[in-house]
């Protein structure tokens, strides 16, 4: 189309960039805000008691049990969630029985109080969306049906797929190019920059774009899944292909549950590590209930011995056949598993953030990129900068810098709205969605550099404010998290200090580049008289020089 | 004077514009596209029917889709011409459904 | 994973000093400044190929196959970051640290 493939090529990683870019750096943020979406949640129900993970796991078991055989009788089935290093509280969450013609009923979900001996779950907790629908923004965005969503969604992801491998396809020099970067600054440090963040990884960022596709193969390849097999062999291929379990049949005779910490200890001979992370009873309290353990996974597709099945009769062992997955089943899987990274363990946790964020960066980049390249010309038009121009600055600003600070006021309003409020956790995202807003006008009435100044020292306030306003609101600030090492809270304040100084930073070195002729007359010092910014500054301060 | 009213009035009709063509990359790129993923995944279930099982052919067919799908939409902006992108890829489309007719006839 | 990612940053840097423009942004402010025996310099990357060779086996012994070859991957772009960070701003740096790291792996091995 445009001379030569690598031409082509480029032309198209350019505008497949540009139309799903501020999308993809919403979808990257939250995503990577969702590898430790149960961290967040944690915080942002500071009324959790503090960690119960020294707490030895049949003392755990034996408490969740007299909760839910007391409190929850009719229950289609049971599960206890077991702290460990993402959260360090005792949950027990159970499904209703399903109403008519439904498959699933109501999911509750508890956090029960390990500090004192009552058993009892915790029930002053606020109601917060939590690090949960941050996470689940990242695929279902929000404010719209599911469905349209998730086909939003799927065309970013199909556009950066193919950003993806058109950016490996024209970038000519990507082995000898591997490791450099020179910090210059303009076109040639940006571009450096969008290079190394985009080819060091590039494992990641096509594993991925292509697994978050995956996710729903069926809703995205509709028509061939309609043509491809009917309904009556739809069971059929997603028996082959997704095998389960064999599932439970209710007896519908009472029968008490055995103890779960008496399985526990019977595990033990099959686990030689104790990593049981998971319990789920199927069918409490009746005669054909089964229990089912479940410990961290040690393979990203399918390892039958990372569950143990027992009777939840008589406590006993079941033998239950391994499912067998089919290859193509383990692949898909596998990509799933990858994506999720539910399989990591802490410092694999972090290295998927610090990746996702290097996903981020390069994104930002890149759309920072095309501003920069088409700076100089934008600059000399009669008439100011071109619409197309001023909007992509106008929505860099507002979603590189601006939607960080709208989660951060997400933080803000978790710790700020009134408990008591009605629709508490509805009204912290519509704050989330509002800043943005705002942040995403904003930058119509300021000029470049100094909107990008501006916000950047928002951001870094907002931030840096966090870990104060949980002092001041909460009895879970660092002043108690760190002695007490519970780094969940700890660490969660502590990161959001980086964050905030990391834009502090950030700004500072914006701000020696704003060419002093958009500073105001009155704020001229000696020193930026000194400072020879930019040419256009030198000569702009010439003519008033001359004119003064 | 006349030529400016003529061409002014051709270029509606024949879409002189660059941007036309370019549209029309873009609706080949997603449609005919779409399309090919399609006929490309129940062509794939097809070819692998005997080696791997019905769903587990079609279920690979499918995982394959989004690549040749972003192929697909590359091609089309590599080309020379809006035209040879829509040719080509109805052409595919037609080849793989044809292929795909023959190989249900040859499994079943 | 500290050991996995050390030993991916020792590599890289191999993969580094193999290339010219790269060898002479890490050695230039050391004292070694005359041109390195050739013998030295073709053995670079063969041996940055053999230690990420050995960074996956290591990996996949740990984690087992499945998981410790993406662990392996998320390693190696984790490591490349500060590296190139590094070769950018403190070059002179780099050697240190790559030592450092090769002192710490042989006392985790311990």
């Amino acid at each position: 189309m445009k001379g030569s493939f690598r031409q082509s090529m480029k032309w198209l990683h350019t505008w497949v960039g540009l139309v799903v870019g501020w999308i993809l750096v919403f979808m990257f943020i939250t995503g990577t805000a969702g590898y430790f979406d149960d961290e967040i949640t944690r915080w942002m129900e500071p009324e959790r008691p503090l960690t119960a993970t020294h707490i030895d796991k049949s003392k755990l078991l034996d408490i969740s049990q007299h909760y839910l055989e007391t409190h929850v009788k009719n229950a289609k089935e049971w599960r206890v969630i077991l702290p460990n290093s993402r959260d360090a509280n005792l949950k027990v969450m159970w499904q209703e029985q399903p109403e008519e013609g439904k498959r699933f009923g109501k999911f509750s979900t508890k956090v029960l109080d390990t500090d004192t001996d009552t058993g009892l779950a915790i029930d002053n907790l606020r109601e917060t969306a939590g690090g949960r629908t941050l996470y689940r923004m990242h695929y279902r965005l929000h404010y719209m049906p599911s469905i349209v969503a998730y086909w939003i969604v799927g065309f970013c992801t199909m556009l950066m797929l193919i950003a993806v491998i058109t950016g490996v396809i024209f970038h000519k020099k990507i082995f000898s190019d591997f490791f450099t970067f020179r910090a210059k600054k303009g076109l040639i440090g940006w571009l450096d920059i969008h290079n190394v963040l985009s080819v060091t990884a590039i494992p990641f960022h096509f594993m991925i774009t292509y697994s978050g596709l995956i996710f729903f193969l069926i809703t995205y390849m509709i028509l061939s899944v309609n043509i491809g097999i009917t309904e009556t062999q739809k069971d059929k291929y997603f028996n082959e292909v997704f095998p389960r379990t064999v599932e439970v049949e209710k007896s519908d005779d009472y029968q008490p549950l055995a103890s779960l910490s008496d399985m526990y200890a019977k595990s033990h001979k099959y686990w030689q590590e104790d990593t049981l992370a998971y319990v789920k009873v199927e069918y409490p309290l009746d005669k054909n209930a089964r229990v089912k353990f479940t410990r961290w996974n040690t393979d990203l597709t399918y390892n039958p011995d990372d569950e143990l099945f027992f009777s939840g009769e008589t406590g006993k062992l079941l033998n239950i056949a391994a499912k067998q997955v089919t290859m193509s089943g383990q692949i898909h899987r596998g990509f799933i598993s990858l994506h999720e990274g539910l399989f990591a363990s802490p410092m694999v946790r972090w290295l998927y953030l610090i990746i996702g964020l290097m996903g981020t960066g390069m994104i930002a980049s890149g759309l920072i990129l095309w501003t920069t390249k088409r700076k100089p010309k934008q600059m000399k038009n009669t008439n100011g900068p071109d619409f197309g121009y001023r909007l992509v600055e106008q929505l860099n600003i507002g979603t590189i810098v601006g939607f960080p600070i709208a989660v951060a006021m997400y933080f803000w309003a978790n710790r700020l709205l009134p408990v008591e409020m009605e629709n508490r956790a509805e009204w912290e995202i519509h704050c989330l969605f509002i800043s943005w807003a705002l942040l995403l006008i904003y930058p119509a009435f300021r000029s470049g550099l100094v909107a990008w100044f501006e916000q950047l020292k928002i951001a870094a306030f907002v931030f840096c404010f966090i870990p104060v306003l949980n002092f001041i609101t909460t009895d879970k600030h660092l002043g108690i998290s760190l002695p007490l090492r519970d780094w969940n809270y700890a660490g969660f304040d502590l990161v959001m200090l980086v964050i905030g100084v990391a834009f502090a930073f950030t700004a500072y070195k914006v701000k020696k580049h704003i060419p002093v002729a958009q500073k105001s007359h009155a704020k001229l010092t000696k020193n930026d008289i000194e400072n020879k910014v930019t040419d256009e500054t030198i000569s702009t301060l010439a003519a008033t020089k001359e004119t003064s | 004077m006349f030529n400016l009213i003529t061409t002014r009035k051709f270029t509606k009709f024949y879409f002189t514009n660059p941007r036309w063509w370019v549209f029309s990359r873009v609706m080949a790129a997603i449609f005919a596209g779409y399309a090919l993923a399609t006929t490309s995944s129940l062509f794939l279930g097809q070819l692998l029917l005997q080696s791997m099982g019905e769903y587990q052919a079609f279920h690979i067919g499918l995982l394959l889709s989004f690549l040749i799908y972003s192929c697909g939409a590359m091609w089309v902006f590599s080309v020379s011409t809006a035209k040879k992108a829509w040719g080509g890829l109805i052409s595919l489309n037609l080849i793989f459904m044809a292929l795909t007719w023959l190989l249900m006839q040859v499994n079943s | 994973m500290i050991l996995l990612m050390s030993l991916c940053f020792v590599s890289m840097t191999l993969f580094c000093l193999a290339m010219e423009k790269h060898r002479k942004q890490i050695l230039s402010s050391k004292f070694i400044n005359f041109p390195l025996p050739q013998i030295m310099v073709v053995s670079f990357k063969p041996l940055a190929w053999v230690m990420l060779f050995i960074t996956l086996t290591i990996s996949v012994e740990q984690y087992g196959w499945s998981i410790g070859s993406a662990v392996f991957f998320g390693a190696l772009s984790g490591c490349l970051l500060p590296l190139i960070l590094l070769l950018t701003y403190r070059a002179n740096l780099i050697i240190l640290v790559s030592v450092l790291l090769a002192i710490i792996l042989f006392v985790i091995e311990l």
